[in-house]
């Protein structure tokens, strides 16, 4: 058990730009996907057959949960929340396969992922209230919390990259270390126990970016609420 | 534990492909197909409750409609029941006129048979009684009863009041040359001479008498004087009650 088999090393290198086997296996995530939803959207009727029925509810159910969250801005939101749902849970148990590590458990993957999250956060923020009121809002209620939330922006977006990565890692490596000391078919078990761990784990990371990003958005919103109701009031 | 910037990079972009990859072939056809479907059944559902509402509309007209033939129906029927009421009322009643009139047509055709049959009683009681008496008279008759009734004339004859003598006399007319003694049986010389006294008493002149026998007579006599005839004998009584009896009829 050394560096190579805890953290992804390089396969192969094109100039500066290393690739490591956590690249491999999202391109071909990547891949597969596109193929499946390629063909998907070549053979997409009005009167649904059982895959598409499933594919339907699939997507029907994420936009349900987004629009729990911030329903004045499901569509905005499905392509990117969606995606990181479905590419978490693709990725999380693409490590079920033997031979293949989870990207989810390099942490150069998961950080990407938590930097896509914060940028989208501020992202669909700006675009929402305009840079100026966006920003208004670290000042509020104190100007005086404003290093609170910059350091709470940082902190759980390291919490998100590193909570996936911690999680996934120690579940790749509590397996093998089991299969390592028990032997060859003791840590089905644990593989069962992946399986729920990996969603869990996708929807966890999936919602709580929901919940950053809507808190962008709404914040403005929130507080024009507020503020209308204690006019009424 | 250590961040590989190419792998990070690389983790962005992938990600950020993959974002475009399921937007193009998943989010938007399926959210189209979605929407799609929706629009249908949104327009299905409009359909149906269109459909609905004219059915309802329809379903209401038809509870209309039923409602106003019911009470057409209600109004025809007792329309009908008070024509057919007002029709039995008055057949009754004109059963009724016409039994009373057949009661009186009876009531009348009984009394009118009643009295033919009482008149036919009658009539019939009469006819035998003439006969009864004329055979009575016929099986009884005799010179006995022929004196008798010559004495009967002669008390008659002189028991007769003065103003009847003299109308007598005066309804005489032309005076008679002699009178005719009709009788069954041989009237004796006594009888004779108290008969012509009688006579002569009653017409006021003595004239001569002849004496006749007629034996249909049965019994009495049969005085002519001029135009005036005496009857006192059986047989002219027995055609007294022959002709009572057809008078009665």
């Amino acid at each position: 058990m050394n560096d190579v088999e805890l953290f992804a090393a390089p396969v192969f290198e094109l100039g500066p730009v290393a690739i490591t086997s956590t690249v491999i296996t999202t391109w071909g995530i990547m891949i597969l996907t596109w193929l499946c939803a390629a063909l998907f959207s070549y053979r997409i009727r009005l009167s649904p057959g059982a895959a598409q029925t499933a594919l339907e509810g699939i997507v029907s159910a994420m936009e349900t949960a987004i629009a729990n969250v911030a329903p004045q801005h499901t569509q905005k939101l499905l392509p990117f929340i969606g995606s990181l749902w479905i590419f978490l849970v693709l990725a999380n148990l693409s490590g079920l396969i033997p031979g293949v590590h989870s990207p989810t458990r390099d942490i150069s993957a998961t950080a990407a992922l938590a930097i896509l999250v914060f940028f989208s956060t501020h992202w669909f923020g700006i675009r929402e209230q305009g840079l100026k009121n966006y920003l208004r809002h670290y000042l509020r209620p104190s100007p005086i919390l404003l290093p609170f939330h910059i350091i709470s922006e940082l902190t759980r977006t390291v919490a998100l990259a590193v909570r996936l990565f911690g999680n996934m890692m120690s579940l790749e490596m509590a397996a093998m270390l089991i299969l390592l000391v028990a032997g060859f078919l003791v840590p089905v078990p644990i593989l069962m126990l992946h399986i729920i761990e990996a969603l869990v784990q996708a929807y966890i990371f999936g919602m709580l970016a929901l919940i950053y990003v809507a808190g962008g958005l709404q914040s403005q919103t929130l507080r024009q609420r507020k503020k209308q109701g204690d006019s009424h009031a | 534990m250590e961040l590989n910037w190419s792998t990070f990079v690389l983790e962005i972009v992938n990600f950020l492909v993959l974002i475009w990859i399921l937007q193009r072939f998943i989010y938007k056809p399926v959210l189209k197909i979605i929407t799609q479907r929706r629009a249908e059944i949104e327009k299905q559902s409009a359909d149906a409750q269109c459909l609905h509402e004219d059915a309802t509309n329809l379903k209401k007209q038809y509870q209309n409609r039923l409602n106003d033939w019911d009470q057409e129906r209600q109004l025809a029927r007792d329309n009908l029941n008070k024509e057919i009421e007002n029709e039995r009322i008055r057949q009754l009643d004109e059963l009724q006129r016409e039994r009373v009139q057949e009661r009186e047509k009876i009531k009348t055709a009984e009394e009118r048979r009643y009295i033919e049959t009482v008149r036919e009683i009658e009539h019939q009681a009469l006819r035998q009684g003439a006969q009864f008496a004329a055979r009575l008279l016929n099986i009884a008759s005799g010179p006995e009863l022929e004196t008798r009734l010559i004495s009967l004339l002669i008390e008659e004859l002189n028991a007769l009041a003065p103003h009847k003598v003299s109308l007598l006399q005066e309804h005489w007319g032309e005076a008679p040359g002699s009178i005719t003694v009709c009788s069954v049986y041989p009237i004796s010389e006594g009888q004779k001479k108290l008969l012509e006294t009688a006579l002569a008493k009653t017409i006021g002149q003595t004239l001569p008498v002849n004496y006749t026998q007629e034996p249909e007579l049965v019994a009495g006599l049969r005085i002519t004087i001029g135009a005036w005839v005496l009857q006192t004998n059986v047989r002219d009584e027995l055609k007294g009650f022959e002709e009572f009896a057809r008078v009665a009829r």
